[in-house]
């Protein structure tokens, strides 16, 4: 009888052999429903074959193949194969949590049938014309022989980047591929999403995010995944949709953290999405107004050039420019209520012309802590290493890090006294105080308290900019986090006044300023993207800080060339490459014995090349009741790294811990 | 607090009487529990016998009333004169400038504050 060797969604690193008579080997990459200890669990066929390690009277046999969908492809076979064996994951792990939620289930609820859409006869939409950039950018691209290659698309803010990604997207549909557009945001989806299906009407577009239900989520994943959809716009975990025809990859956004996964599986969208490209002989185009800096290191000319650099660099709508960035010099003007003069002044010009402007506090809530004047009790989440923040507009405290939550105390808890005060600001504060200063203005707070469900965000969005049909008032003044950030276009806001974006300059993180540099100059790029001029106001106690002279010159390539400078000598990525181990527990000395135990392993010895440091506590050292620390590794070359990491795993899951310690490995981590 | 409460006699050591005019009074705010608080100054002057001398005396003290005493503080006009019981707290762990608490707040007429005021 044929034995199917199957892998399952554990933590253990190997398959399970099942006995199946039925089994051929065109099941491979079918999926099988099994027992598995006292449960039931639904797996993937990885090989049919007659032999197994297990004499015969262990084998249990399947319950059964499920053959309701086709086999999974050998493309994404190898995918999965890769990203466990580069990510130190099980391969049952990778396989069986990409797919969605539907096809991991030994009872799947029955599936309604879903009336298709009628595809509406529109009419494809003139083509907008192309800056000398854009020709220029897609010239080199159609220029290309077909394969592989890897792009950087480097666009400032409104340069057009995603006309660029549109017309490809053409290419690839007239050529009969299937192109997959990965984006970060959910956010960033309906307007996108919109954006394309007017382009390409009748082209069926598919999206895939985890906002999605879990019906929804099956349905555009079987039409990615049957070849029916030809365009899927997704997040992260849609890189790993198998997609028969797939053509092109693009990567928008693509310096953004929240393509990296920071759990189960601690993988790059961004990594896959090029290693995905390789292995299928196609174009991948990562694009961004402030790269990576790894990808940017990449598109340098050099031996070590993986991408080739397209640049935009005038703004795409005629007589749009780049805003004038100014700074505010904080430690010589009076602030009220922590908004300088020239930024009320900036603010009153522009509800004066009817213009919208956005005040930018990457914070939210109303104040970061809740302290006593009196006797210094600030309010501790007893969770975690970290303040509760006050969102007064629930009358909670809320941790931000765990999601405990509580009421507002009365008094202070530890000497009665009851005139406790919020410290510091929030988005709500700022909207407060907005408030009284203006208030003959509209004032919208755009954060994710104030946007919580796709729906909120639509009508946030609505309010922001109006369908000038609907009739709704637009919001004269924004208060936002980097949520407004990303990405949108808002053609009536010429004012952004940035305020405490100081603590960045200052982190222990050494990606701080990359990720500093990009939020403000993706914010800064929200203004004056239309005809109307932009201004932007950073308020800073920090003026002299080189970041802000390359801020101020729109000049990300000399940020980014003074910042890799700073790496390469410090000895950062991408100059090196890391692996972080990290254990919690519910105590600190569990997490770091273990961590002296993973260093002891002879294993690091036999791995010269590989450097580890001392077992420390996270920065963030306990989080939901659990003390947490951290094992880097460090080495010059990637393989080298990566052949310690194939022999540290296993050596690692051998290793005795108590039983209430987990821990993780991640390659390439982001933090550090 | 009552684990950490003062025995009654030391809690009788700090109770103050305060009278004079209100000198400054500060827009009503809430605690984020939502308890009213109003925040001012009252001026005293009197003559006061000392070491066999009669004298003038002036002086200012900030004032901070909490909950109902808040919203009788928040109704006194500036100049009205108030007679105010109270404690004596430090500012904060930064100012420890004593403030007086409000626990009774009474309103007086003109110069029936049981004292003769100096006219400046």
């Amino acid at each position: 009888m044929p034995v199917v060797r199957v892998a399952l969604d554990v933590p253990l690193y190997r398959t399970f052999d099942y006995l199946a008579d039925d089994a051929t080997a065109a099941d491979v990459g079918c999926r099988v429903k099994v027992s598995f200890g006292r449960g039931r669990k639904v797996g993937i066929v990885v090989a049919v074959g007659e032999d197994s390690d297990l004499p015969r009277h262990q084998l249990k046999p399947v319950d059964g193949i499920l053959r309701d969908l086709p086999a999974l492809p050998a493309d994404w076979f190898r995918l999965c194969e890769f990203a466990a064996a580069y990510y130190q994951a099980p391969l049952g792990e990778v396989m069986l949590q990409t797919l969605p939620t539907a096809l991991r289930r030994t009872d799947p609820p029955k599936a309604r049938a879903i009336k298709p859409k009628a595809a509406k006869a529109a009419t494809a939409p003139a083509l907008p014309e192309l800056t000398a950039d854009q020709q220029a950018a897609l010239d080199a691209l159609g220029a290309a022989p077909p394969g592989f290659a890897g792009w950087l698309l480097h666009g400032v803010t409104g340069s057009g980047k995603t006309e660029v990604y549109l017309r490809l997207i053409a290419d690839t549909l007239a050529a009969g591929r299937q192109a997959l557009l990965l984006v970060p945001e959910i956010n960033l989806t309906p307007q996108l999403e919109a954006r394309i299906a007017a382009r390409f009407p009748g082209v069926p577009l598919v999206s895939l995010h985890s906002e999605l239900t879990e019906a929804a989520r099956l349905r555009h994943w079987k039409a990615a995944f049957e070849g029916s959809a030809r365009i899927v716009v997704g997040t992260r975990l849609a890189v790993f949709t198998p997609m028969p025809e797939l053509g092109l990859i693009v990567v928008d956004e693509e310096h953004d953290p929240s393509f990296k996964q920071q759990d189960g599986m601690r993988y790059s969208a961004r990594d896959v999405a090029v290693l995905r490209a390789r292995g299928l002989g196609i174009p991948v185009l990562l694009g961004s107004a402030t790269p990576s800096l790894e990808s940017w290191a990449n598109a340098q000319p050099g031996p070590q050039q993986r991408y080739r650099l397209l640049t935009l660099a005038a703004r795409a709508v005629a007589g749009a420019r780049l805003p004038d960035i100014r700074l505010v010099d904080t430690r010589r003007e009076t602030l009220e209520d922590g908004l300088s003069p020239a930024l009320i002044a900036a603010l009153e010009a522009r509800l004066a012309r009817g213009e919208q402007s956005l005040v930018f506090l990457n914070r939210r809530g109303y104040a970061p802590v809740l302290a006593c004047p009196s006797c210094g009790w600030v309010s501790r989440c007893k969770r975690c290493a970290a303040n509760l923040v006050l969102h007064l507009k629930d009358r909670r405290l809320r941790c931000h890090h765990c999601g405990l939550e509580a009421g507002i105390p009365r008094a202070c808890p530890s000497c009665g006294n009851q005139d406790i005060h919020p410290f510091g600001r929030g988005t709500q504060r700022l909207e407060e105080r907005l408030v009284a200063r203006f208030p003959e203005a509209r004032i919208l707070r755009v954060d994710r308290d104030a946007a919580r469900s796709r729906k909120q965000w639509e009508a946030l969005l609505e309010q922001i900019h109006p369908d000038e049909a609907a009739g709704t008032p637009r919001a004269d003044i924004l208060v936002g986090t980097q949520m407004l950030a990303k990405g949108h276009d808002f053609p009536h806001l010429t004012f952004v006044g940035v305020v405490g974006a100081d603590s960045g300059l200052f982190a222990a993180d050494f990606r701080a300023p990359e990720r500093l540099f990009a939020m403000l100059m993706q914010v800064a790029g929200r203004a004056g993207r239309a005809e109307l001029a932009g201004e932007v106001l950073i308020q800073t106690e920090q003026p002299g800080h080189p970041l802000f002279a390359a801020l101020l010159a729109h000049d990300y390539p000399a940020f980014a060339a003074r910042e890799l400078e700073e790496r390469r000598q410090a000895g950062f990525p991408p100059y090196t490459y890391q692996a972080m181990l990290r254990a919690e527990a519910p105590d600190m000395a569990d997490s770091l014995a273990f961590l002296k135990a993973a260093k002891a392993l002879p294993i690091l010895a036999a791995h010269p090349a590989v450097f580890a440091y001392d077992p420390v506590p996270m920065r963030m050292a306990r989080l939901a009741n659990l003390e947490r620390g951290q094992l880097l590794f460090e080495c010059g070359a990637r393989p080298a790294l990566q052949a310690f990491l194939a022999d540290f795993t296993p050596a690692l899951a051998a290793l005795p811990a108590p039983g209430r310690l987990r821990w993780h490995l991640e390659v390439d981590p982001l933090e550090c | 607090m009552s684990d950490t409460a003062s025995p009654p006699d030391t809690a009788a050591a700090n109770r103050i009487v305060f009278a004079g005019s209100l000198s400054e009074k500060k827009a009503l705010r809430y605690t984020p529990a939502g308890v009213p608080v109003v925040e001012g100054r009252v001026t005293h002057a009197s003559e006061q016998i000392e070491a066999g001398l009669k004298r003038k005396v002036e002086c200012e003290l900030g004032v901070v009333a909490l909950g109902e005493t808040a919203k009788l503080l928040n109704a006194a006009q500036p100049g009205q004169n108030l007679r105010i019981t109270g404690f004596l707290a430090a500012r904060s762990r930064n100012s420890r400038q004593p403030v007086l608490h409000v626990i009774t707040i009474e309103f007086l007429e003109g110069n029936e504050n049981a004292q003769t005021l100096w006219q400046a």
